[in-house]
């Protein structure tokens, strides 16, 4: 009798502690840091919005903390979109992602998929001097001259080419390729399958979320490429969205005299086109974000946590 | 030797060709990414020999040896010693707030009530990890900038300051920033890591503990931190290895010829002296320089790792 009451009261603990855990005073503290440091993180793209939209002159004016825009004008929307760079730089930067990102994934699926195949004569040497790659470097000067050597200089490929790889990227996916059973593997050979045949229709279709998260962060990273351009793409035509923006932020009164000659108002001037040719630049990662969140957060975890 | 040995070792050879014909395929398959890295890793690799050397334009292999006169240059060019400074110093100030705070969040996120709420927050805390520098540059800049909301908001609070607003030109403000600034971006997307590594606890040690009275402060302090200090001591070797990595990205897109003096690391220096810079730097010195850092970065990555493989972990790299 005592002790099974005894029981139920431990249970009855246990139960309450885990599941039907009482909101307390501490939970309240929490949820009030956690909240407000999202609200931290959020209030400058909020920030961005509005002095984009607020105009200029009232903005310039206004004193003390901006909750809700006081007035509102599409002006600098209208002055960004028909700057011909934004343009150009989106349709740049959509092929350099679509094209580079491809190329990542191929190469990385093919490459992580040997790696598997640890009896392979040579893999050892292969593999080292893979990972010898994140360790040293030659450095910006040789890496420059290679380039040049190479003829990418303001050339679109020299935002794809030298992207070949990234290594942790690749380590991570080999790994998971090796976690399949190799019994899969075996039965598949036995039935007169070759290794493009296991790859294509074993590994991969098992492997599907974990690469459609890779495919995701080489595609951020290509999106989100400037250091390339700014080294060796001189034809401002030919720039990414990223380097657009960078000479928008740097130099907003060189692009605003360079486009449209004399049409230059008050209202749409520096920081509102700033933040205007930000907001259209973040647009498509804002809007893809929160239904891809699934995959962008599982990557990191995928190689990491291995006892 | 006789004929009987000559014969297997023939039958060895025969069968690692045999071997090879077997992996043909997979040969193929890696040889894109051998080729890729031939290409634009090693090749310049062999142009470090650029940094012993005066560059000419004939090229790297006619450009004549000097006698490690960079590297004798490098300690009296006026600004290389402050910019390595700089990289330790602000590499330091980045391990010191922006290391403990992503384990902080990570255990606030796990002591949230509501799982859905967990959810959005983390998409919330993770979303600026994936955008450029440039662009969070951009925002930065007109945020913190003389017209941007923070100074209009410090003018009410202490006028004085407001007048004479510097945040982005002040150097010691300045390295504030970027160590702030860096933690708001990465903190959300560091404390992943953590998150994962405090699922992974067995969720029976907790039930266990409420049984022998433990209260939430001592279930964080004995079971979920133990959980996780093989992963926090991990990072934190990982993490020092970069010591030589200032962030190129972020410093480059933030900052100022009047913080170049407490804000310029050497990657941003290297970039300075090579592009920028008209006057008389020859390449070579520019890459003594990043031979320099390279060299540093490579002897504290591999100590590194071979602390962590010596704890028995597996390491990252």
């Amino acid at each position: 009798m005592a002790q099974t009451a005894i029981t139920k009261s431990v249970t009855d603990r246990v139960l309450k502690e885990n599941r039907i855990r009482r909101f307390g005073a501490i939970d309240f503290v929490i949820l009030l840091f956690l909240s407000l440091w999202g609200l931290l993180i959020l209030y400058p793209f909020y920030n961005a919005v509005l002095v984009s939209i607020v105009p200029n002159t009232v903005y310039q004016r206004y004193q003390g903390f901006m909750l809700l825009p006081p007035a509102v004008t599409w002006d600098s929307y209208a002055f960004t979109f028909k700057n011909s760079l934004i343009w150009t730089g989106y349709r740049t930067t959509l092929a350099v992602t679509v094209l580079g990102t491809a190329y990542n994934m191929a190469m990385t699926i093919l490459c992580g998929y040997a790696l598997t195949k640890t009896a392979m004569p040579g893999i050892k040497v292969m593999r080292f001097l893979l990972v010898f790659t994140m360790w040293f470097s030659g450095g910006l000067i040789p890496y420059y001259l290679q380039i040049k050597n190479l003829h990418l200089t303001d050339n679109l490929l020299v935002m794809v080419l030298p992207m070949g790889v990234n290594l942790m990227y690749l380590l991570i996916i080999s790994d998971n390729f090796r976690s399949i059973p190799a019994s899969l593997e075996e039965s598949a050979k036995i039935d007169g399958a070759n290794d493009w045949t296991v790859l294509i229709r074993i590994i991969l279709p098992l492997c599907l979320p974990l690469l459609a998260t890779f495919t995701l962060y080489y595609a951020v990273e290509r999106w989100n490429e400037w250091y390339h351009a700014m080294l060796f793409i001189k034809t401002s035509s030919k720039w990414p969205l990223q380097n657009v923006l960078r000479t928008i932020i740097n130099d907003v009164n060189m692009l605003a005299t360079m486009n449209i000659p004399g049409q230059v108002r008050p209202d749409v001037q520096g920081d509102s086109i700033k933040m205007s040719s930000i907001v259209v630049s973040m647009l498509p990662m804002m809007c893809l974000y929160p239904f891809l969140q699934r995959y962008f957060l599982s990557g990191l975890t995928l190689g990491a946590v291995k006892e | 030797m006789t004929a009987q040995s000559l014969a297997g070792l023939r039958r060895a050879r025969r069968n690692i060709w045999r071997e090879i014909y077997n992996y043909r395929w997979i040969y193929l398959m890696i040889i894109p990414t051998l080729v890729f890295i031939f290409l634009f890793k090693y090749v310049p690799m062999y142009g470090i020999q650029l940094a012993f050397k005066n560059y000419k334009l004939a090229g790297i292999a006619a450009s004549p040896w000097n006698d490690l006169a960079h590297f004798k240059y490098m300690m009296n060019e006026p600004e290389f010693l402050p910019a390595l400074r700089n990289t330790v110093v602000i590499s330091f100030m980045r391990i010191l707030v922006g290391f403990p705070f992503p384990i902080f969040l990570a255990l606030l996120i796990n002591e949230c009530y509501t799982p859905r709420y967990r959810r959005v927050l983390q998409t919330v805390y993770t979303f600026p990890h994936f955008l450029s520098w440039v662009l969070l540059a951009g925002i930065m800049l007109n945020l913190l900038g003389s017209t941007g909301m923070v100074r209009k908001v410090v003018m009410i609070i202490n006028p004085e300051m407001g007048q004479n607003w510097n945040f982005l030109y002040d150097g010691n403000i300045y390295r504030w920033v970027l160590v702030l600034s860096d933690v708001w971006k990465e903190a959300g997307w560091g404390t992943i890591i953590y998150l994962a590594a405090i699922s992974g606890i067995d969720q029976s040690l907790y039930e266990a503990a409420v049984i022998d009275g433990c209260n939430r402060w001592h279930k964080i302090l004995y079971i979920t931190l133990p959980g996780i200090v093989s992963m926090i001591s991990i990072q934190f070797v990982l993490r020092v290895g970069y010591i030589m990595e200032g962030g190129f990205d972020q410093v480059f897109n933030t900052y100022t010829p009047p913080v170049y003096e407490k804000g310029d690391i050497i990657d941003t220096y290297i970039y300075r002296i090579s592009f920028v810079r008209t006057s008389g730097v020859d390449l070579g010195f520019s890459t003594a320089v990043g031979l320099f850092k390279n060299v540093i970065n490579f002897i504290m990555m591999l100590s590194g790792n071979l602390f962590v493989r010596s704890l028995g972990q597996e390491a990252v790299l």
